[in-house]
């Protein structure tokens, strides 16, 4: 930890060296970031981590926030809750952090992270997508969130049933928080829509999902969508694919399975998939119009150039998460309720991930305007389904 | 109709999972039976089996000769494992070498993040990605090549035990550790070749599943828990008891889930197994052992 932060500190200033502009005596802005860089969610949190660490030198590079240089102390939970409240704890109280972004990488740290910022009144920006981490306002006013509400999603998806004449689905669902957000928002939007809707789960550590599949199949579903972000989803490819589902039924992965190395292991098993993405895997593919496509080339740039690899929706979710801190700070200032007010006044805002509008009633910034739906072809993601 | 396919679809499903528990639960018995500790490594070396066939298929071998390489590869790091950290033991109480396989379990947990990586791996079955046709219902030609392959293991390991020298030194071993030394059987080394044997079937276990249900660094606790639950199913230390309990928790778990819901399925696999404990605390094939103190 304390290493990782030293090193942040060199890097941060030859940055600054690089930069005369900065004016070093201000008083700098300081940013905390909790990810999880290690344990079960490592696969998201070195991408997250990347993302802010660029957004964050992009700052200083500029001459910082407002003529402050901005100060970024990055903590790894190690996908732990406990370990993750420790940090935050270190960040609210010896770092005195004038706003947390990122919480921890999984939803469950966030919705902790989310009640210690609100106690500590100190302004939080999740990249998780858990809805309890924002909701309801009355109790989350000083927290944010950088990613899509699963209610949202689930309406993107019955637009998509209306238009495809498609009446009877089915769900298989994780039991993760993850997955029974979603089993839950599901049934309300089919209700409300007049779907009919088989739900089912499934553990995240289960190797065998034929009953699941079959039961599906037995109701005669004619999409069949899988929620979870665990290698559980290339099983139910997998498996569809043996059943020969794909017969009977669109597949459709949720967005938390939209990741090149699942594609590349379910091979030729996700051919007949659609996956309910962010607009950022296929930005090239937008028109010309849509006003995330510059955004989402620019960080696709910058992030090739600083890291040498290509980015993801991951990266996107932080990146954008430190530039609404960054507009939020230039104008709020040290005053935390300023930056506050400041997060719930962002409206239009044009990031990587789509464009956030937050109000004092909602503070999950996207619309279901930004979700689009993708498929894999030839190693890489292709835009099917554009509002 | 439909239910009698739907039936056969989730049996055959129940089969082939079961076989995976069953060569995890040989793997629990085996250790059980020679030092009396519960080993928590087991699950970790299963996971080792499935990501070392995984990298090494990776590199264009064939399926078949990367699960050749990589089992016996995991058999080494068992009976590694064994000659660098519980063989040193002074006094090898059961509860010490069960708290040493949980390090051993967390170290090689570890190195395999480190080495293998965190991302989730794959390869295609021994068949490719054939499906067979059985009585009306599809099954992918790797089930049928994790229950043979499991089959032909407790076979040869039942054989092993019952008819060679080694494998009747081993039992001798179990029986009565003084005993067996003083008829001249070294008591460290029977520990070894158990540790082997168990990482051996678990790597095995772990390298045939994966062409069905990917792999990665942290599913080892996972497998190694439904594992240890059949091998006290079907009675810890007894072979055609793990067998047994494999394929019973298997079937258990597809039958709840594909009936019932999903969500109960986990919860009766255990309903299963305490029902099981209480009627026969040794398990369905286990026999009254006298106590080892």
């Amino acid at each position: 930890m304390l290493l990782s932060r030293r090193a942040t500190l060199q890097a941060l200033t030859a940055a600054v060296l690089a930069t005369p502009v900065v004016a070093r005596s201000a008083d700098p802005f300081r940013i905390g970031t909790v990810l999880s860089v290690t344990g079960p969610a490592a696969f998201l949190g070195q991408d997250m981590k990347d993302g802010a660490q660029l957004a964050v030198e992009q700052i200083n590079l500029s001459g910082g926030i407002d003529g402050r240089e901005v100060e970024w102390i990055f903590h790894d939970a190690q996908s732990e809750t406990q370990r993750a409240i420790n940090d935050t704890r270190k960040l609210l109280t010896s770092d005195r952090v004038d706003i947390i972004v990122g919480g921890g990488s999984m939803s469950g740290i966030a919705l902790a992270m989310s009640a210690m910022c609100e106690q500590a009144k100190v302004p939080f920006i999740s990249t998780e997508g858990a809805a309890g981490i924002v909701a309801p306002v009355a109790q989350h006013r000083w927290s944010f969130k950088s990613t899509v509400d699963d209610d949202l999603a689930m309406q993107r998806l019955a637009d998509y049933f209306d238009k495809r004449g498609i009446q009877r689905i089915a769900l298989l669902a994780d039991t993760s928080g993850f997955g029974q957000s979603a089993t839950e928002q599901l049934r309300a939007v089919a209700s409300a829509r007049g779907l009919s809707l088989t739900a089912l789960s499934f553990s995240p550590g289960d190797t065998d999902l034929v009953p699941q599949l079959t039961a599906a199949r037995e109701a005669k579903a004619q999409a069949i969508i899988c929620w979870t972000v665990t290698p559980a989803g290339l099983v139910f490819l997998k498996q569809a694919q043996q059943l020969a589902l794909h017969e009977q039924a669109t597949l459709i992965h949720g967005y938390g399975f939209v990741a090149n190395r699942y594609m590349e292991l379910a091979g030729n098993a996700a051919d007949p998939l659609l996956l309910l993405s962010q607009k950022f895997v296929v930005g090239d593919e937008l028109p010309d119009n849509d006003p995330v496509r510059q955004p989402i080339l620019a960080l696709d740039k910058a992030f090739r150039e600083r890291w040498n690899r290509a980015p993801n929706q991951f990266v996107a979710q932080t990146y954008d998460a430190v530039q609404m801190a960054r507009t939020a700070l230039a104008q709020g200032g040290k005053d935390r309720e300023k930056v506050r007010q400041a997060l719930e006044a962002i409206h239009g805002l044009r990031l990587a991930s789509g464009v956030f509008d937050f109000s004092p009633d909602r503070h999950a910034g996207l619309s279901k305007q930004n979700l689009v739906l993708v498929s894999w072809r030839g190693g890489r993601f292709h835009l099917a389904d554009y509002t | 109709m439909a239910d009698r396919t739907v039936l056969l679809q989730l049996l055959f499903s129940g089969f082939g999972t079961g076989g995976v528990y069953a060569l995890v639960a040989v793997g629990f018995s085996v250790v059980y039976k020679s030092t009396g500790a519960v080993n928590f490594a087991q699950g970790e070396w299963t996971m080792l089996g499935g990501m070392t066939t995984a990298t090494l298929a990776a590199l264009h071998l064939p399926p078949a000769l990367a699960c050749m390489i990589a089992v016996p590869l995991v058999g080494l790091v068992g009976l590694m494992s064994e000659r660098l950290a519980v063989a040193p033991l002074r006094i090898p109480t059961p509860m010490a070498i069960t708290l040493l396989t949980i390090g051993i379990g967390l170290a090689t947990r570890g190195a395999a993040m480190l080495t293998l990586g965190k991302q989730p791996m794959g390869y295609d079955g021994f068949s490719g990605n054939a499906v067979v046709q059985i009585a009306g219902i599809r099954v992918p030609a790797q089930t049928l090549w994790v229950l043979a392959i499991a089959a032909g293991f407790l076979l040869l390991a039942q054989l092993f035990f019952s008819r060679s020298v080694p494998g009747k030194a081993l039992r001798a071993l179990a029986a009565d550790r003084d005993a067996a030394a003083l008829v001249g059987i070294e008591p460290g080394r029977g520990v070894m070749w158990c540790f082997a044997l168990g990482a051996f079937a678990g790597g095995l276990a772990g390298a045939i599943v994966t062409p069905l249900t990917f792999i990665s660094y942290d599913q080892g606790a996972a497998l190694g828990f439904k594992g240890f639950s059949a091998a006290i199913l079907g009675g810890l230390g007894s072979l055609p008891g793990a067998a047994l309990g494999g394929i019973v928790l298997g079937v258990a778990e597809a039958l709840a889930a594909g009936t019932l819901s999903s969500q109960f399925k986990d919860a009766i696999a255990f309903a299963i197994l305490l029902l099981v404990l209480f009627l026969r605390p040794n398990g369905l094939l286990g026999r009254a052992d006298t106590s080892r103190l």
